[in-house]
Formats: structure tokens, C-alpha cells, sequence
């Protein structure tokens, strides 16, 4: 539920150093980025030849053009892209893109002196068919044979019957085919590369995704205690979990994105400048206002983004608030003024959505019309230029392709910057996470791992020890005593007189303040953490079981056999209730291990700690309420537990201590009394009481 | 499946007039994007002509460019009728289910969890409005766009128009196969998700087991191979989308391929002009997105029965506790008498309360003293029918609860509940919770009373201090003092605390309940408590184990009892006051009673 009362920030403005850090992840994955890279040029490359392939067909077997000029005034024209010229009956045939440059007034001036010819024609081979072609042109006047070729006029072309058409024009059929092929061909290398394209981006980004979620996860875990307890769990899980899913969307759906748009967007604009610079530049006088708009808004789609997502927070929260509360707003019969109050947040996150809807209502259609107009005004001075003999209509189609491909990224720009807010605002939160560091420092001098015992006698000793979780307010003061090994302390006390945080000090998930912990005479600061935990195990009040069967949460990943499981479970008398579930130690627990009662859930864990194999053992019991047969369970359950160890019980049922070695009765921070059973009956003082009390209550 | 979205029917009758308007923006919007092709046809082909007048091209130009103010302005106006219609549908949706959970009882509860119900408001909602808006476009544009676009490509050439679309019904059919693809993989993918946040979560919450069993690494193990699996799910749902989108640009192409090859051929037989092959190119693109989102409606409008039959489950269901059909008016007033009252909760063999029968004088105190679980908080749940205790158990000033309406019933009592359940809204809110125009005089009366008037001072913005995880993390005690404020501000006829102040400190409680009794002179109040101290207070003192009545008497008469559990917790609890006065604490002692009570 964590998100639904998530109101952190979800838009961040861009900030270098957090893409700088984010970007630093990709360092492995440099060989597959350029992959990417290579990908991505190959298939923005093919998806901008299509249209120029296009162009091609057009210009090279529909609208196939020559102009024939007088030799006098060909030389003028010679030198231009190559030579593809025909020469019949001493005039000289070049195509349209020939031409290109020369000005209205000199094409009418040498019109008038016959240097040019006024319209196209089309030039065909005699062969094959030569008989039917010489039949037409003795049929139509206006085509002209000579030597090898026949000329006809283009308007006398166009108005042919079909079957005339195509057998003058019989050359034209395989051009298309092979524009055709190659077409397909430049698809067929778009689908691969994209595929490639997306595969990678995707790998880089998951890859990501995993390293920096195991690195936080693992961050996290070595924390001390101490600073985990001030964190609430769901913003911690929320990091790990939905954060770094939107930084690893800056990879996938971002950063390739942005690449991929950018160079579909420049690369249009080039090929649009090389196929004409004139008319490129036409089609770039629109491109500041759309970017005019764009930058509008991205403005207005972040800030109807944020009050949205402000407004969907609240309502959920709202509603999931009043669901958990629901019987306080029945007892206060409140449920028309609730109602009212969601109805008035309702309408905001309304109101909020339809903002939204406004923004994107205009910018995209907006974006469609430049779009159009920004054709239109291609076609406009595309047929000037036509005219001058400029452009073929090849290129102008090509155009009207290019443009469309230049403004469709720009229509989801926002959405994509919104994602990159969003991922520069994750990735505050998470590198913030990463930069604190709380774990408990080693005093110093360590052991080595080597150095370090691995058994202990157990032996502990506490001298003076001072402890506050806060501040001054001590909640331990001065305290003072010995463990011997083999023996079974227990220490009674009030609640919040500091039983539960002596456990705490001696499994090191806090440090104190003054005095000394020596285990074995060594201090406990100078073990390395994670040995000392595991000489000694603290089982705690609430018993805490993981989702899983109860083999796993018996053995937490130890290596154990059924042998070794059966005979821990069997110390604590667990063995027989967990042969009675349906699958044994196999039996799955749901979550919070509700399906087994308290007492059995607190056998398991005993069974934990047997499995373990511990050195030193704090008891913390339970002090929920637990019916008379579970009672006696788990008294004979906490003996097997405690059989043969060192042992601290913090006892809050005076009956399961009478046996212990020794009794320490706290009161507010002090040691009280301390004393065995008898020896603290026998004073007649608190201990004696509170024993006298309870006992007679368990009758 | 379409009868699950009967439930919409008024919703959409509603707001008719906006769909027929958004529709007609709709069809006007397609007309002119399948006119525009034709206009640019007619420039090209004058173009090509080679023998044209500037003016002669403006004028095609001019109507596409008018064609294209239309679509635009239409494109916003179809957004504006029906994207509006469908987020107000949404709103209205929600507003409606979250009416009914508000109606529903304690039983529904049980068996919807918060979670779900929040899915539900959520997710499933927003399904629906995904097929009430975008669902709806896709299907009107969807069917006249394709309509208009295969008209004008046939009229323009038939043969070739009929070549040419041949790979594009591909594309609708490929849309709803990667929609049943995707949909199992995304499932995939999010119960991995789940496990992985799952894992996590747990592992935080029980990072002392954790870390006392050196388990990190085990975990760390654990997490890694979700974590792992969750990255491999993923790139299997990319195999998939990251092939199907390309695939579908591809066919698009192909359709491309067929028109140079078909429409090339034709041309160069002067059977089309070069002006008629751009118009189907143009044609062609604009035809990929309604064989695109004909895919995408179908996988819209079955999830998004599948989300409304969700909701109807829950529209449906009927509230458990029934009023009465003879209704009295009037309001609860007068003695309280509890007549052999028994109750289990459903699913459960155990009596939670067993033969009960106490009579309350009114204007009276009733203490309540018991071990966990022995019916206290039920029996007090049973007076307000939070909890349903039948016709025939309880009376108040002689009429049986369940006459009253249950508005009115539940006005009469204010109630304190063992959980201190607060919302994260300002201190003073959650005080005014149940009586909103509270004058600031009795405001200031009642904070007294509660005790807080010391705190105000160290709430950061005083009464208007958030509360919760967005604002002050209050102590129990001051939770617990708010929300005695809550339910006195109410100035509820009965009272009922629940163990209410629990953890107050001693000193405060006693300033507490000397001024709250004084406030409730004349009213009657229940109080469980585990204190002697509170319960002294009380003119009759009941105590109970196991759902039964095991003593009854005014304090005096319980000391009397010696053997008694009363009496035993009287002792204990006196007893701890003197040894903690040795050990200069006043505050605790109560601590441990409320143990002994409790084991």
C-alpha cells in the first residue's frame, strides 16, 4: 500500500549529476550500448532512405522526363551530375534534374530561340516490339523515331491508351520492381535493427535495473538496526521496488528514445537540406514555433502531470484511509460528510485529469496542423521550384514523407520529458538512500576473522553500562553483572524497565554508550559483527516467520538434513504438531504465519535457534496471552531450547524461572535484586511479591 | 460480457449528448484527413502536368490547409466530449462504489481486504474508463476512418487498392494475438514483481531475524534470484513487444512495397496518376492506426467487462445488518439492560460472550475488568451494532436497540476503541471528526478534559498539525487522548471507552478521569480498563473471563472477594505503586498488572 500515501515529489528538474551517476551504471555495458548505437543509426538510416527510395521510383520510372536542347547550349548543362544525356537528331536530351538552376527569364529566352525544348518528353528504346512502336508513331504524329530511340511528347504520353502506354513505357516495369526490392529489402534490415535496437536497450536497462537494485538491497540489509528502525519499511521497499523500476525506464523508454527521436528528427532535416537546401529551408522556417510550442508545453503537461498525480495520491489515500478506518466513521455515524469530502477530492482529481486532457487536446492536434501546413507550404514552393526546373516531383513527395517523419516524435516529446523528470526525481531519492550510511562501526582494535575465536565459553560479563536509544534518556544505568557459561540467568522486571534492550546490547544490534560487554573477556565491539551473532542468538518476543514452508524457516538456507531438522524440532517439542499439518515440514506458511497458533509459531522459532547451534541464548518471552495447553508446551518447549546452553531469560511468567542460576530484578534502568529463587523468596521483597501474586493467580 | 457493463448504462445515458457530439466531431475529423490525400493529388498531378499556374496549386493548398484547421480544431473537440464524458464517468464510478463500501458492515470488511478494495477503486476503475474513452474513440474512428479510407482507395483504384491492403488485416489480427501474449507474460511479470517486493518487505520488517541469524547473505541470495528472474520475465516480454511493433511498421512497409510495384505498374499504364499514388500512400499510412487500435478495442472492452464485473460484485452486495421493519423514532435514551446476550463470531466455534445480562442505570458508570480475549471489546462493539446482537438482547430505556435506525442509534454513543485509529488530516480535524462546527469554547473544553491541552505547545503548528506518516509521529498516549477528544466532542449520551488510556501515564490519566467524570455527570459511560484505579470510579464493576460474567459489584464489594479476581489485580497493582515509589518512578507501575492480567 505503500504508494498510495506516497507524496513525495514525482517530477524533478534535470540535474547533471544525478544522470551523470545514473549514466555511471552503463560502464559495464558499454560493448551492448554500442550495439545500441549501431542498431539505432541502421534503422534510423533505413527509415530515412524509404522515402529517397521512393523519390527514385518516382522520379526514375513514373516521371521520367527529358528535355532536349540545342548542342550550343548543352555544354551549360554538361557538367552536372554526370552525364546521362541522349543525343537524336543532333539535339541533345537530358533529364529534368539537369536543368536545375536556370532562372524563368533565360528558360523563356531560349524557348524563344528554340535552345530548349518548352515541355518534356519521354525517350524509348525501338527494341523490342520495334514494329508495333514504328505503327504508333506513324499513328500519332508526334512521336519521332531516330536511329535506336523514339521520342514522344509527356502530355502526349499521359493521354495514351493503356496498352499504347506500356509499350512504349515496357522499360519503366522492371525499374519498379527493382525499387520494389531494394525497398524491401531497407524494411526488412528496419525490422531487424529495431528489434535489435529494442532488444538491447532493454538488456542494458534490466541489467541496470538488477545491479543497482542488488546494490541498494544489499546497502540496505547491512545497515544497523538502529537506523532501520527509524525508516518506515514501505519507503524502503518503495525505493527498491517501483524507484528503481523508473530509473531503469531512463534506459528503456528515455535515453534511446531521446536518441532514436533526435536523429529521425536531424537526420529528416539533413536529407530534406541535401535533396534541396531551398526548400529545406521553407520547411525549417516552421520548426521554431513547433519548438515554441513544445517548450510550452512540456511546461503545462509536468505541471497538469504533477497536480494530477498530486489528486490521484490523495483520493487513494483518502480511500484506502477511510476503508482502514471504516468503523470509526460508522461509530461517529459519519459516513454522508465522508462521502461529501471524497466527492470534493473526487472532483479535483477530476478536475485535475481533464487539465491534463486539455494540455494534450491542443499540443498534439496543434502539432498535426504545423504538420500540414508545413507540407503545404513544401507543395506551394515545391511547385515554384518545379517550375524553374529545380526539383523533380520525386523529391518533392519525398518532402511531404520527410516532413511527417520530422514532427511525428515531437508529438509524445512531453510525455517523454515527464519520464525523465520522473527518473531524475527516483534517482535523488534512491542515490540518497545509497549515501547514508549507518552501520555500527567496528571498535577498534578488530580481531581478524582468523584471530577471532570461533567457539566461545560464554562468558559475559557486563561493567557499568549505560545505554540510551535517544538523547540522555537512559534507559539502562549503570548496570553491572556476570555470566558464567553454563548458567541460566533471568531477569524480571517492569515493562520499560530495559529487560528487552539487554538483549539488544548483547546481539550487538546497538552500541552502548559507557561501561563495557565483554564476552569471554574480550570486548564485544572487537568481534566481528557477524561472528558474534552468531555465538549469540537473541529470540525475540514477537516471533517472526518468513512466507515459505516451515523446513525454510527453520533452516534459513542452512544446509540441514532431515535428520538435523527433526532433531531440533524435536528439542522443542515441535516435531509432533509439525508431522500433524498436512505436509509436514513442508507445510507452507501464509503470510505472518497465520495459519499455526502463537505458541506453535514461538516452537518454531525455538527450533531456528536450535538449528543454528548457538553458544549463548536470550530469551525474550512472550508476553502475549496463550491458553493453558500452549502454555505448557511451550514451558517444556523453552527448556529443550535452553538445555545445555549459557542462557538469559527475560521472563515475564515467573514460573519458568524458579530453576535459574540466578535472578536479576530490574527496576527503571537499576539492578533491584539480584539473587537465586529461594534466596530472593526469602527476603520477603519485590521479587517475593510479585511471585506470591502470579502464582497464586495461575491456580 | 456485455452484460456486465449494464451497470454503465445510466452513466451513458447521462452524458449521451456528449458522445453523439464527440462522435460527430469524430466522423468530421476523419472525413477531412481522408479528403486531405485527394487535395494534395490534385496539386501533384497539376504539378506534373508541367504547365500550371501558381494559382492553380494555391487552390488545393488552401482547402488542405482548411481541411487541417478543422481537423485540429475537431480532434480537440472529440477530446473535450468524450475524454470529459469518460473521466467524469470515472469519478462517478468512484464516487458510487466508494458510497457503497461505506455502507457496507464489519463482515464485508473480513472478506474484502483494503487491499483489494483499493484495486478495485484503482486499477478497475481506470479500466473502465479506458473503455468508456479511449475504447469508445478507437471503435467509432476505428470503423469510419477504415470505412472512408477504403472508399476513397477503391474509388481511386480498385485493383490496386485491393493488392495493396492485403498485408494490413495482418495487423489487427497480430494486435489481438500480442494482446493475449502480453497479457499472460505481464502476469508473469508482475506476480515476479510482487515476490520480489515481497521479499524485500519481509525482509526489511524482519531484519532482526535477520541480522541476529546473520541470514543477510541468505537473503541477499534470495533477492538476487527474484530479482534475477524478474529481469529474464521482462526481456521475454520484449522478445515479444520488442519483435510484434517493428513487425507492424514492417507490414505497414510491405503495403508500401505492393503500392510502387502495383500502383508503379498501373501508373506507367496511365491507369493512375502519380498525384493518386502519393493520395495512397498517404492513405495507406493512415491506415495502419485504425488496423492497429481495431486490435486494441477488443482487448480494451474485455478488460474492461472483466474490471465491471469486479465492481458489480461489490455494487452488489447487500449491507448485513438489516434495520428493523418496525422502526421506532425517537432517540436511545434512558437505562441500558443487557439481557442474556451470546455471541460467536461467524467462522468460529468459540462463545465470544456467553449469557451476559447487566443492567446500566442511565447517568451511570459501568467498569469492565477482564483478560485479553474474555469478550470485552465485543460486548462494548455489540451497544453502537458494530457488531449485530439479535432482536430481543439489548434494550435502552426499554426499546430494543435494533428498532432504532441505526444512524440515530449510533449517534447516541461516542466511542474510544482499544486501536486509536487516527487520519492524516490536522489534529484538530481528527477531534471535530463527528461534530464539524464545534464551537472553539467547548473545543478548548474538551482538549482539557483529554489532556491535551499541555501538548498543543509541541505540535510544530499546533491544532492544525498533520497527522501520521506525512506529519508528527504522535506517542500512543496522545493518540489515545485524541481520540478521547473525538469522542467527546460528539457529546455522545453514552460513552464507551475501550480501554482508552492504556498508555497514558498514571499522573495524566488521574487529571483525565477526574475531569471526564465531572463531564459526565448525568451521562452514561462504560470503561474497560485494566486499571483499579480507573475502575474504582465506576458504580458497578463487572468482570469477565471467557465471555461469561464471573463478578459484578461496586469496588468496595469486589475488595471484598479476596480470592477474586479483582481483588488479585488490586493488590498487584497496589503493590507495585509502593515498590516503585522506592525506586523513584511513579509512572509504570501498571505495567506489570496489565501482564498478569493478561497471562
Amino acid at each position: 500500500m505503500a504508494e498510495f500515501f506516497d507524496a513525495e515529489p514525482v517530477t524533478k528538474g534535470y540535474d547533471s549529476q544525478i544522470t551523470r551517476r545514473i549514466l555511471a551504471y552503463l560502464k559495464p555495458y558499454r560493448l551492448f550500448a554500442l550495439i545500441v548505437l549501431i542498431t539505432l543509426s541502421v534503422s534510423t538510416a533505413g527509415e530515412l532512405l524509404s522515402p529517397t527510395l521512393i523519390r527514385q521510383a518516382v522520379d526514375e520510372a513514373l516521371v521520367r522526363e527529358w528535355y532536349g536542347l540545342d548542342p550550343s547550349a548543352a555544354s551549360r548543362f554538361r557538367s552536372k551530375n554526370g552525364s546521362r544525356e541522349i543525343v537524336i537528331n543532333n539535339r541533345i536530351y537530358v533529364r529534368t534534374s539537369q536543368l536545375a538552376g536556370i532562372t524563368e527569364k533565360e528558360r523563356t529566352a531560349m524557348e524563344k530561340q528554340g535552345l530548349l525544348d518548352a515541355s518534356p518528353s519521354y525517350i524509348f528504346p525501338l527494341e523490342p516490339d520495334r514494329e508495333k512502336k514504328e505503327a504508333l508513331a506513324l499513328r500519332y504524329s508526334q512521336i519521332t523515331i531516330s536511329g535506336v530511340w523514339g521520342i514522344v511528347p509527356y502530355s502526349l504520353l499521359t493521354s495514351l491508351s493503356p496498352d499504347d502506354a506500356y509499350l512504349l513505357r515496357s522499360q519503366d516495369s522492371p525499374v519498379l520492381g527493382h525499387y520494389a526490392l531494394l525497398l524491401l529489402l531497407v524494411l526488412s534490415i528496419v525490422l531487424l535493427s529495431t528489434f535489435a535496437m529494442t532488444w538491447y536497450t532493454n538488456h542494458i536497462g534490466t541489467l541496470i535495473m538488477k545491479d543497482m537494485r542488488l546494490q541498494l538491497y544489499r546497502h540496505v540489509i547491512e545497515q544497523s538496526l538502529a537506523y532501520l528502525s527509524r525508516q518506515p519499511v514501505g519507503r524502503l521497499v518503495t525505493r527498491l521496488t517501483s524507484d528503481i523500476e523508473v530509473i531503469s525506464q531512463f534506459f528503456t523508454d528515455v535515453l534511446s528514445a531521446f536518441i532514436k527521436d533526435a536523429t529521425i528528427m536531424l537526420g529528416s532535416l539533413v536529407v530534406l537540406f541535401v535533396l534541396n537546401w531551398k526548400l529545406g529551408l521553407v520547411v525549417f522556417a516552421t520548426v521554431p514555433l513547433i519548438f515554441v510550442a513544445a517548450a510550452i508545453a512540456r511546461v503545462k503537461a509536468r505541471d497538469a502531470f504533477r497536480n494530477q498525480r498530486y489528486w490521484t495520491s490523495k483520493v487513494n489515500s483518502f480511500l484506502s484511509e477511510h476503508i482502514s478506518g471504516i468503523d470509526i466513521v460508522k461509530l461517529f455515524v459519519q459516513e454522508k460528510r465522508v462521502s461529501e469530502k471524497f466527492g470534493e477530492n473526487n472532483r479535483n482529481l477530476l478536475k485535475a485529469n481533464i487539465a491534463e486532457m486539455y494540455v494534450y487536446a491542443t499540443f498534439r492536434p496543434f502539432v498535426d496542423f504545423m504538420s500540414t501546413i508545413a507540407s503545404a507550404l513544401a507543395i506551394f514552393f515545391g511547385a515554384i521550384l518545379f517550375l524553374r526546373l529545380d526539383i523533380s516531383i520525386g523529391t518533392l513527395i519525398a518532402f511531404i514523407n520527410l516532413i511527417s517523419m520530422f514532427y511525428s516524435p515531437i508529438k509524445d516529446l512531453s510525455e517523454k520529458y515527464i519520464l525523465l523528470q520522473s527518473a531524475m526525481a527516483s534517482g535523488e531519492r534512491v542515490f540518497g538512500l545509497l549515501d547514508s550510511d549507518d552501520r555500527l562501526p567496528e571498535q577498534l582494535p578488530v580481531l581478524a576473522d582468523k584471530e577471532a575465536p570461533s567457539v566461545i565459553r560464554g562468558h559475559i560479563e557486563l561493567s557499568n553500562v549505560w545505554f540510551a536509544y535517544k538523547n540522555e534518556e537512559w534507559v539502562l544505568k549503570n548496570i553491572s553483572f556476570t555470566v558464567n557459561p553454563g548458567e541460566k540467568i533471568a531477569i524480571v522486571g517492569y515493562t520499560g524497565a530495559g529487560k528487552s534492550t539487554i538483549a539488544n546490547l548483547l546481539a550487538r544490534f546497538w552500541d552502548i554508550q559507557k561501561g563495557a560487554i565483554l564476552i569471554d573477556g574480550v570486548p564485544i565491539g572487537q568481534y566481528p559483527l557477524k561472528r558474534i551473532r552468531k555465538f549469540i542468538q537473541p529470540v525475540p518476543q514477537d516471533v517472526f516467520l518468513f512466507q515459505g514452508s516451515i523446513r525454510e524457516n527453520i533452516a534459513l538456507g542452512l544446509d540441514l538434513s532431515q535428520e538435523q531438522l527433526e532433531t531440533a524440532a524435536k528439542a522443542v517439542y515441535a516435531h509432533e504438531f509439525i508431522m500433524a499439518l498436512p505436509k509436514g515440514y513442508d507445510t507452507l506458511l501464509s503470510e505472518g504465519g497465520l495459519n499455526l497458533s502463537l505458541g506453535q509459531r514461538q516452537l518454531i522459532s525455538f527450533a531456528r535457534v536450535l538449528a543454528h547451534e548457538p553458544s549463548i541464548i536470550i530469551l525474550d518471552e512472550a508476553t502475549s496471552s496463550i491458553d493453558t495447553e500452549t502454555e505448557k508446551l511451550l514451558q517444556k518447549g523453552i527448556e529443550g531450547l535452553l538445555k545445555d546452553h549459557t542462557s538469559i531469560v527475560i521472563a515475564h511468567r515467573l514460573s519458568t524461572i524458579r530453576d535459574a542460576d540466578r535472578i536479576i530484578v530490574l527496576g527503571q534502568g537499576h539492578v533491584v535484586e539480584t539473587g537465586t529463587h529461594s534466596e530472593l523468596i526469602e527476603r520477603r521483597g519485590l521479587y517475593w511479591n510479585l511471585y506470591r501474586l502470579q502464582n497464586r493467580e495461575m491456580e | 460480457m456485455f452484460k456486465e457493463y449494464a451497470t454503465l448504462l445510466p452513466h451513458l445515458k447521462q452524458y449521451r449528448f456528449r458522445y453523439i457530439a464527440g462522435i460527430l466531431c469524430l466522423i468530421a475529423v476523419d472525413a477531412s484527413q481522408v479528403l486531405i490525400p485527394r487535395y494534395m493529388k490534385t496539386a501533384i498531378d497539376t504539378i506534373v502536368s508541367g504547365s500550371f499556374q501558381l494559382r492553380e496549386i494555391v487552390q488545393p493548398l488552401l482547402i488542405m490547409i482548411a481541411l487541417a484547421v478543422l481537423i485540429s480544431v475537431g480532434r480537440f473537440f472529440w477530446r473535450y466530449f468524450i475524454n470529459v464524458a469518460s473521466r467524469r464517468i470515472e469519478a462517478e464510478m468512484r464516487d458510487r462504489l466508494f458510497a457503497h463500501i461505506l455502507n457496507m458492515s464489519g463482515g464485508f470488511f473480513r472478506t474484502n481486504t483494503t487491499g483489494d478494495l483499493m484495486a478495485r477503486a484503482t486499477n478497475d476503475i481506470s479500466t473502465i474508463r479506458q473503455a468508456t474513452g479511449m475504447g469508445f474513440v478507437a471503435l467509432v474512428d476505428g470503423v469510419f476512418m477504415t470505412a472512408m479510407i477504403l472508399v476513397a482507395m477503391f474509388a481511386n483504384n480498385a485493383r490496386v487498392a485491393a493488392w495493396i491492403i492485403l498485408p494490413l488485416p495482418l495487423i489487427t489480427a497480430l494486435i489481438l494475438l500480442f494482446g493475449r501474449i502480453v497479457g499472460k507474460l505481464f502476469k508473469k511479470i508482475q506476480d515476479i514483481y510482487g515476490r520480489l517486493s515481497n521479499i524485500a518487505q519481509e525482509s526489511i520488517s524482519g531484519i532482526r531475524v535477520v541480522k541476529s541469524f546473520v541470514k543477510e547473505d541468505y537473503f541477499f541470495g534470495r533477492f538476487a534470484q527474484a530479482n534475477s528472474e524478474y529481469k529474464n520475465a521482462i526481456m521475454d516480454l520484449v522478445k515479444t513487444s520488442g519483435f510484434f511493433f517493428p513487425f507492424i511498421t514492417f507490414l505497414a512497409g510491405l503495403s508500401t512495397v505492393l503500392l510502387v510495384l502495383f500502383g508503379g505498374n498501373a501508373s506507367i499504364r496511365n491507369k493512375m496518376t502519380p498525384g493518386s499514388i502519393i493520395a495512397m500512400l498517404s492513405y495507406l499510412e493512415m491506415l495502419v492506426w485504425p488496423m492497429m487500435s481495431a486490435g486494441f478495442t477488443v482487448n480494451i472492452v474485455q478488460r474492461g467487462a472483466a474490471s465491471l464485473k469486479r465492481i458489480n460484485e461489490i455494487l452488489n452486495t447487500k449491507p448485513e445488518i438489516p434495520e428493523s421493519k418496525n422502526l421506532v423514532n425517537g432517540e436511545p435514551l434512558g437505562d441500558i439492560e443487557i439481557r442474556s446476550l451470546s455471541y460467536a463470531y461467524p467462522g468460529s466455534s468459540r462463545m465470544a460472550l456467553e449469557n451476559v445480562s447487566v443492567h446500566i442505570p442511565h447517568a451511570s458508570m459501568l467498569g469492565i475488568l477482564g483478560k485479553v480475549g474474555s469478550g470485552k471489546s465485543t460486548l462494548l462493539k455489540m451497544l453502537p451494532r458494530m457488531l449485530d446482537p439479535g432482536e430481543g438482547h439489548i434494550f435502552i430505556g426499554g426499546t430494543d436497540i435494533c428498532s432504532f435506525k441505526l444512524d440515530t442509534l449510533r449517534a447516541a454513543f461516542g466511542m474510544v476503541p482499544q486501536e486509536s485509529f487516527l487520519f492524516s488530516d490536522s489534529i484538530r480535524a481528527n477531534i471535530l471528526f463527528a461534530a464539524p462546527g464545534l464551537d472553539s469554547a467547548r473545543f478548548e473544553e474538551i482538549t482539557r478534559i483529554a489532556g491535551l491541552d499541555r501538548d498543543v505547545s509541541l505540535f510544530p503548528h499546533g491544532w492544525d498539525t498533520i497527522v501520521g506518516e506525512r506529519g508528527i509521529t504522535l506517542s500512543g498516549g496522545q493518540k489515545q487522548r485524541i481520540a478521547l477528544a473525538r469522542a467527546l466532542a460528539a457529546n455522545p449520551s453514552i460513552l464507551l471507552l475501550d480501554d482508552a488510556l492504556s498508555a497514558v501515564d498514571g499522573e495524566t490519566e488521574e487529571r483525565i478521569l477526574s475531569a471526564l467524570l465531572e463531564e459526565r455527570a448525568g451521562k452514561t459511560t462504560l470503561v474497560v480498563s485494566h486499571r483499579i484505579s480507573t475502575l474504582r470510579n465506576a458504580d458497578q464493576i463487572i468482570v469477565l473471563d471467557g465471555g461469561r460474567i464471573t463478578q459484578k459489584g461496586t469496588h468496595e464489594e469486589l475488595l471484598e472477594d479476596s480470592e477474586g479476581f479483582y481483588a488479585k489485580i488490586a493488590a498487584l497493582q497496589q503493590l507495585e505503586q509502593e515498590s516503585c515509589a522506592s525506586c523513584g518512578d511513579a509512572g509504570s507501575g501498571e505495567a506489570l498488572g496489565e501482564e498478569a492480567a493478561g497471562g
